[in-house]
């Protein structure tokens, strides 16, 4: 499994959806990403990549696109292959 | 009490942090230690205590006031990928003095310590607990000075209120995750602390108990030790006082 599909795992286990609908997800488009599933996305990320990530950038953390360009840019995931 | 459950306490080589060390060891727990310095003394008491009860303590050397720190301790114990059952935030400091007199750095550096560097263990400690199915348990140190008032440690005490007003709203932010989050308002106890206090004063702080005694580390401890077992699995959001009753 590579980066992105590591990556879109996490979304589809924290919220229990399918591959095509966590790439354009944002933060409560569904009901699952509240406050409380928020955390648990967080919980999958920091288990996929072995990182801790910074409360401002879990305040940030609020669509799939987002999310992917903060883990390159901040925590060093290489999403390139 | 405390059988296979694995724990994090700061401040362990003080004279709580000591009294817990021993409590906790003694009732079955794992612990990863927190100091702030090398401290050869204490991890030979620490390691004698782990061959007498079978369980293991580790030492972990790092600076409360460092925020890098504290996240790279967290990322060390994680990375050992063993559930952590609880957090015992005992480390702390006192200033004491008039408000009038108290430099403001000295402010700061006690809210660095006896606020802050909680509040940033509990934000990664918990997000951690979040993720077992059985939660954890989260011990504050918080002080009587807090609730009564003690003249010369405005500071000191406002730290304290702090970290319980904190807890309070933290355990009710917790509790669907089972993780409970508590704190011990201890009263005098006889720790080196003290050692700044004159013999009249302790003599009066006595007095002021119902039971006229001052407290002994191991009251706290012990009382830190029910509060991360199973025992007190339906105990959150409190500040329990242990303070010999104060008149």
């Amino acid at each position: 499994m590579n980066n992105t599909e590591k990556y879109t795992q996490a979304f589809m286990d924290a919220f229990s959806i399918d591959a095509e609908t966590a790439k354009t997800l944002k933060f409560q488009q569904i009901p699952a990403w509240d406050s409380v599933g928020h955390m648990g996305l967080v919980a999958q990320l920091e288990e996929q990549f072995g990182i801790m990530m910074e409360p401002d950038d879990i305040v940030d953390l609020n669509s799939y696109d987002k999310g992917r360009e903060m883990l390159a840019s901040k925590y060093g995931v290489d999403f390139s292959a | 009490m405390l059988k296979g459950k694995n724990i994090l306490l700061t401040g362990a080589d003080g004279g709580m942090g000591r009294a817990m060390t021993a409590a906790f060891a003694k009732a079955g727990a794992n612990l990863w230690v927190n100091i702030v310095r090398d401290n050869a003394d204490y991890c030979e008491y620490a390691q004698g205590l782990a061959r007498e009860n079978g369980v293991w303590i580790k030492p972990m050397v790092f600076d409360l006031t460092d925020g890098e720190a504290i996240k790279a301790a967290v990322m060390s114990i994680r990375s050992e990928k063993l559930p952590i059952d609880g957090l015992v935030n005992n480390a702390g400091i006192l200033r004491e003095g008039m408000l009038q007199a108290m430099p403001i750095a000295d402010a700061r550096l006690l809210f660095e310590v006896n606020f802050f560097a909680p509040f940033q263990l509990m934000q990664y400690i918990t997000r951690l607990m979040m993720r077992q199915p059985n939660g954890g348990a989260v011990v504050n140190m918080s002080s009587m000075a807090a609730f009564d008032g003690v003249a010369g440690e405005t500071v000191y005490g406002a730290t304290k209120a702090a970290l319980a007003a904190m807890s309070k709203s933290l355990a009710k932010e917790l509790g669907r995750f089972k993780i409970r989050v508590n704190c011990i308002a201890p009263g005098v106890t006889e720790t080196p602390l003290i050692s700044q206090m004159s013999e009249e004063v302790l003599n009066r702080d006595r007095a002021n108990t119902y039971l006229g005694r001052l407290g002994r580390p191991e009251d706290i401890a012990n009382m830190a030790a029910f509060l991360l077992s199973d025992a007190a699995s339906y105990i959150t959001g409190q500040t329990i006082r242990v303070d010999g009753g104060r008149n």
